[in-house]
């Protein structure tokens, strides 16, 4: 795959504070890349960046290899879905999807047919006529995507664009922009705070923080090993314990020491290891090195929400077995469940 | 919440006895003759073909133009200052919006005295340019004296709308046009232009309402012979003392306004 | 680029708020001046602020604008929002129709609504006054807070008034303390307009109110016959007012917080201020006639050493409510509309016309001892042989005022085809009236001007059509004294009264009256049929023709005194040698206007609406 947009250390400052601090990533074509973050991450300033609605403080945008920071935005091969689609309101739906192709001056017919192609795509036939103003949030959503997309952009940008939608069509949505995207088959650029949305949806997730970016990875990479305890309680429940990395394969916590599968790190470092809830069992006490009481026990619908106080914490075990409060009980796990993951100090 | 329902009594009867009753008295004087007495009337149509006379006709066609001249130099001035205040941070808008209403709030006669010392030829305009060596200019009593005033007077009418429907303009709705391709000119045109005519309309229903019936504008600074629509009413009532055709002459120009702002709602409707 | 393009926005918002201010910039600086020039800043001085302080009617009227404005936002946004929010409530049918209905104030042309508002009042038999003044902005505020308050009221939940009441709350409860402070907003931009709307307004004051009673906008309509910087330190005063409230405004937030309790206090202090306040408006302007002792006048504006009201008042022990009008005709008019007065003093034809219709009563000339006072030249008139309703007040002629350094004397053997000579194109001003206008074109023809004559009448017609389009004039009003002095025109008709005034004020000019006639005319005071202070009355006329009074009025106001002692004083004094201050009655031509029959007087005010609307 070919690098379309390579944005190097980029920093934005708004007045005295800084937003942006150095953000360095490679987007590549036919990518759905999502930027993922609570908010005031610097996720929508870097998406407004790359639309041209802001200028980088400092640092490049190349696109095809080309610096683009300064193009305004009415010259870049980029289109937006907003937040709360900023459809034209004094336009119908066709008029609306049509906007970017009258500009081109293009052939009526050429554009009614495009308009046509676009609507049937987002599953909208015969709205052409329709008051946007006077359509759903979820119609709306998909004129805003058919306006975009109509300008066959290479890449498109949507700036949490389920935000505003209830859960049942949110769902819905994730699914048909996921295939929207594989239709088309251009770059989408996503941003989001939800991280279901984020890992369901995203060949590649960056996780930012504080004006930075504190992974880059596949879903799963993001889900199963995350590289610091930001990522790792951002993304999923999960129990987050200090230990230390005896050797490569072999690392200590609560007092014992496990095998695990991590490596590269250096010997008697101090790390923190990630136990997925789900990844945890629930066994008798002295099948298991960890023991506890079962303190609380909460139906969650699939599974039960167990958590279990040791001598030293709370762990939080999700699974569909059924412990009633005050038993004792052990923790078992498998190497492959023990995530360990650099310490970092401010967390 | 019926109970509330009571509360619009006092008002319906007020308005019917304070709006409703003087508006047909207006009518029934509009079409009697003689006198101005209620009990005495007869019924007529003099009063509404004397206004058909060329004189009053061309008064009436020059009350519109002037109103239509005011009203687009208003728009003209106007809009780029409501969009250049738009534009500004939002704290620099209000004090701008406010520095733009204050004058509003000083006697509209007062202002139009200044302008009668600024422009008359002996005036502190003509003074300066005296200073400067060119000879002086006469402004006073003619058009532009009258446009001045008017212009002066109204344009805020003209300028706070507009700048209501622009600082309310979803901003994204710009970025779109941006980022679908539009420059900045089509931008403009195509979206920002389009979503303000709201405030628009609402501007030029203010200033050509005010601009059309007014009277005392155009007397001190156009003199006696700016002979306009609102002049012709007061001359009736006041001096010639003819209140059967000055009352014509209210009807009428209250049913021409109601067609206009008609026309204007409609046209607020289709947008 | 972008910075050029920044600067020019700046710069044309900077242009656009200097077109706005420049009029009140103007009006400020020359509130200092030391001068009566409202062109020529010669020095620094308060005195226009000791003037305004001394101007009893300008105080007045102060008085009564505020006093006004207060009660009618106060009455208006209480009925306003009350109405608001029964209208949410109501059926979609009165909704409809009441809406319609309140727009009907707001889209009407303001001089329309004026004037359905004096139609009313005067069918209903109202004195106009006080009250007619406020009832009339009642009505024309409250539809503007309606409109501002109505939005927010639609905009609210529809349960909060059942939630309220659920918890206990009474439907008034609700309404106080629930949807009330919720739409706080829309309530206070809605007084705020009223107030703004009610201060500054003329049009429908002008028409009315009455009986003396006057705000602000009125007297300052009035006072264009002569320069007068006093208006320039009122509106000074009114803009530092005005530019304090609002800063206090934008405060208020900040000062609100720290002092919650004061508030109520406030309020409470506010409504005893309001309402002592209303209750001597309506005591001492809407009721004034019931108190003893009241002498009504109406007279012309800037006709009168106020100083003299003051001195007789305190001599008789009375009050006197001094009114002016612009024209005999408007006079005619209010009176007609049933206002009442006791002394007027309206011009000759107007005097015949008032003693034909029986609206005046006959002098008691023994009750008027100073009448020996009087000049033999202005008594027992055609308008009132033998004087028996009127008592000689003003006289004067009408004639032209020229600039001694632009017109040359050869050209004055013209007489009023003066006004033709095509020289003088665009440099002279008419005087905006139709008697004296058709009394030029009539002597320029050599008729008499108080021919019926149709034939001579058209021609006369034609006279000023001809002269209107050959020579550009401006029909100018009283403005054209000011313009006079400052020089702006080598021409202009005027009364010999004005034209000695304006000769003291500028030496440049002279007045001669036209070889083929002259109107020669006699304002006097006479005492209308109903009036109720009838020895006070004749107490008021004697007085003002007392060698002392009419010395003092006629170096006022410039006008030829009646009385013999003030008129050779002046003749002799500050006017020697002031051709106009002497009327010429040698001249067999001149002639004194008549009363004209009503068929008559509307073709004249016809013909000249038509010679001015070109």
């Amino acid at each position: 795959m070919n690098k379309l947009i390579e944005l190097k250390n980029l920093t934005k400052n708004f007045d005295d504070q800084q937003v942006l601090r150095g953000i360095n990533l490679d987007i590549y074509e036919k990518e759905f890349l999502t930027l993922l973050g609570p908010s005031g991450c610097g996720k929508t300033t870097t998406l407004r960046i790359i639309a041209g609605f802001e200028e980088p403080s400092d640092g490049e945008v190349l696109f095809n290899g080309i610096e683009i920071s300064k193009l305004p935005p009415y010259k870049r091969e980029v289109n937006t879905v907003f937040q709360k689609y900023a459809l034209f309101p004094h336009l119908n739906v066709a008029e609306n999807i049509a906007f970017g192709l009258n500009l081109k001056k293009m052939d009526k017919s050429v554009i009614s047919q495009k308009v046509e192609r676009m609507l049937k795509m987002v599953g909208l036939e015969g709205f052409e006529k329709r008051d946007v103003t006077l359509l759903s949030g979820g119609q709306q959503q998909r004129v805003a995507i058919a306006r975009a997309l109509v300008n066959e952009p290479k890449v498109l940008l949507l700036d949490e664009p389920l935000g505003a939608l209830d859960a049942k069509i949110r769902k819905q949505m994730q699914v048909e922009l996921k295939k929207i995207q594989q239709e088309v088959g251009i770059t989408f650029i996503y941003v989001t705070h939800d991280q279901e949305e984020a890992l369901s949806m995203s060949d590649t997730v960056v996780v930012m923080n504080n004006g930075e970016i504190q992974q880059i990875g596949t879903p799963t990479d993001i889900y199963n090993e995350p590289e610091n305890r930001f990522v790792a309680s951002f993304i999923g429940e999960s129990n987050i314990i200090e230990g230390i990395m005896v050797k490569d394969y072999l690392v200590q916590f609560d007092g014992f020491e496990f095998e695990c599968v991590d490596k590269g790190f250096e010997d008697n470092e101090e790390i923190e290891v990630v136990l997925r809830p789900e990844d945890l069992d629930i066994v008798a006490p002295e099948q298991a090195k960890i023991r506890g009481t079962v303190r609380n026990i909460t139906f969650k619908g699939v599974h039960y929400e167990i958590l279990i106080e040791t001598e030293l914490r709370t762990y939080m075990v999700h699974t569909t077995d059924y412990a009633e409060v005050g038993r004792e009980v052990g923790l078992k796990f498998g190497p492959e469940d023990i995530h360990v993951m650099y310490r970092m100090g401010s967390y | 919440m019926k109970q509330y329902r009571n509360l619009i009594k006092p008002y319906l009867v007020w308005a019917f006895v304070i709006i409703v009753i003087p508006l047909i008295l207006i009518a029934l004087y509009a079409f009697t003759e003689d006198g101005n007495e209620v009990l005495t009337f007869s019924f007529t149509l003099e009063n509404f073909r004397k206004f058909l006379e060329a004189t009053y006709m061309s008064v009436i066609f020059k009350s519109f133009k002037l109103g239509i001249l005011t009203t687009l130099i208003c728009l003209g001035l106007g809009y780029p200052l409501a969009f250049i205040i738009s534009k500004c941070p939002e704290k620099s808008q209000n004090l701008l919006i406010l520095l733009v209403t204050i004058p509003e709030w000083i006697n509209m006669l007062l202002r139009t005295y200044a302008w009668m010392n600024l422009l008359s030829d002996n005036g502190i305009i003509n003074r300066l340019l005296q200073l400067l060596g060119i000879s002086p200019v006469t402004m006073m009593y003619t058009d532009f004296s009258v446009l001045v005033g008017l212009i002066c007077n109204f344009m805020p009418f003209m300028i706070i709308p507009i700048h209501t429907s622009l600082s309310k303009m979803d901003k994204s709705l710009i970025e779109a046009a941006f980022d679908l391709g539009a420059n900045k000119f089509q931008t403009f045109t195509k979206v920002i232009w389009k979503l303000s005519i709201p405030g628009v309309l609402n501007g030029i229903m203010m200033v050509f309402l005010l601009s059309i019936s007014t009277f005392v504008i155009p007397k001190l600074l156009g003199g006696g012979q700016y002979m306009l629509i609102g002049n012709l009413i007061e001359s009736q009532f006041i001096s010639v003392g003819d209140w059967n055709f000055g009352s014509a002459i209210s009807l009428i120009l209250a049913v021409l306004i109601l067609i206009f702002m008609s026309l204007m709602k409609k046209m607020d409707k289709d947008e | 680029m972008k910075r050029n393009h920044k600067f020019f926005s700046m710069l044309y918002v900077v242009l656009c708020l200097a077109f706005f201010y420049l009029p009140i910039l103007v009006t400020m600086i020359f509130s200092f001046n030391s001068s009566k020039s409202l062109t020529r800043f010669t020095g620094f001085s308060l005195r226009w602020y000791q003037e305004l302080m001394g101007n009893g009617e300008v105080i007045k009227a102060v008085y009564v604008s505020v006093t006004i404005a207060i009660i009618a936002t106060v009455i208006s946004t209480i009925l306003g929002t009350v109405t608001a929010i029964g209208l949410s409530k109501s059926r979609k049918v009165v909704k409809e129709l009441l809406l319609n209905i309140n727009n009907i104030p707001i889209l009407n042309p303001e001089i329309v609504t004026a004037i359905s508002l004096m139609l009313l009042f005067s069918s209903l038999g109202f004195r106009k006054g006080y009250l007619t003044m406020l009832l009339a902005h009642i009505a024309f505020c409250t539809p503007y807070v309606i409109t501002s308050v109505y939005p927010k009221v639609r905009a609210l939940d529809p349960n909060l008034a059942n939630a309220a009441m659920d918890l206990g709350a009474t439907p008034f409860q609700a309404l106080t303390k629930v949807i009330v402070p919720m739409i706080k907003e829309g309530i206070f931009a809605g007084a705020l307009l009223a107030f703004t709307m009610s201060f500054d307004d003329f049009v429908i004051s002008y028409f009315v109110s009455g009986n003396g009673v006057k705000n602000i906008s009125i007297v300052v309509y009035n006072m264009t016959k002569r320069i007068n910087p006093t208006i320039n330190a009122l509106s000074t005063i009114v803009i530092v007012v005005i530019v304090v409230v609002l800063l206090l405004s934008n405060l208020v937030p900040l000062i609100k917080k720290k002092a919650k309790k004061l508030n109520r206090r406030m309020v409470r202090v506010m409504s005893a201020i309001l309402i002592v306040a209303v209750t001597a408006g309506l005591v001492k302007w809407g009721y004034v006639a019931g108190s003893a002792h009241v002498l009504k006048v109406y007279n012309a504006g800037e006709y009168m050493d106020l100083s003299l009201l003051e001195k007789f008042e305190k001599e008789y022990n009375c009050q006197i409510v001094y009114e002016t009008f612009e024209s005999n005709e408007m006079m005619y008019t209010k009176l007609s509309s049933g206002e009442t007065y006791d002394v007027l003093i309206p011009s000759d034809y107007m005097i015949q016309r008032l003693i034909k219709e029986e609206y005046l009563q006959a002098l008691d000339w023994k009750k008027l001892p100073n009448r020996k006072n009087l000049l033999r030249d202005v008594t027992n008139k055609s308008y009132d042989p033998g004087n028996r309703y009127s008592c000689p007040y003003f006289w004067g002629t009408v004639g032209i005022l020229y600039d001694k350094t632009v017109v040359d004397p050869q050209d004055l053997k013209d007489g009023w085809n003066l006004l033709c000579n095509p020289k003088y194109k665009g440099n002279l001003y008419m005087y905006d009236s139709e008697r004296d206008s058709f009394m030029i074109a009539l002597k320029a023809l050599g008729y008499s001007m108080n021919t019926t004559n149709m034939e001579e009448i058209q021609e006369a017609y034609q006279w000023l059509i001809n002269q209107r389009d050959t020579m550009d004039p401006i029909y100018a009003g009283d403005d054209v004294i000011d313009n006079m002095i400052s020089g702006n025109k080598a021409l202009a008709v005027v009364y010999s009264g004005d034209a000695s005034y304006i000769i003291s004020e500028n030496p440049n000019l002279d007045y001669f009256t036209p070889d083929q006639g002259t109107n020669i005319w006699y304002d006097a005071m006479v005492i209308t049929k109903d009036c109720s202070e009838v020895d006070l009355a004749h107490e008021f006329i004697n007085f003002m023709i007392s060698d002392e009074s009419a010395l003092s009025n006629t170096e006022e106001v410039g006008y030829t005194s009646t009385v013999k002692s003030a008129y050779e004083e002046m003749k002799d004094g500050t006017y020697a040698g002031v051709s106009s201050y002497i009327p010429d009655i040698s001249n067999p031509k001149n002639e004194i206007f008549a009363y004209q029959k009503p068929k008559i007087k509307q073709k004249f005010a016809e013909l000249w609406t038509k010679v001015k609307a070109k």
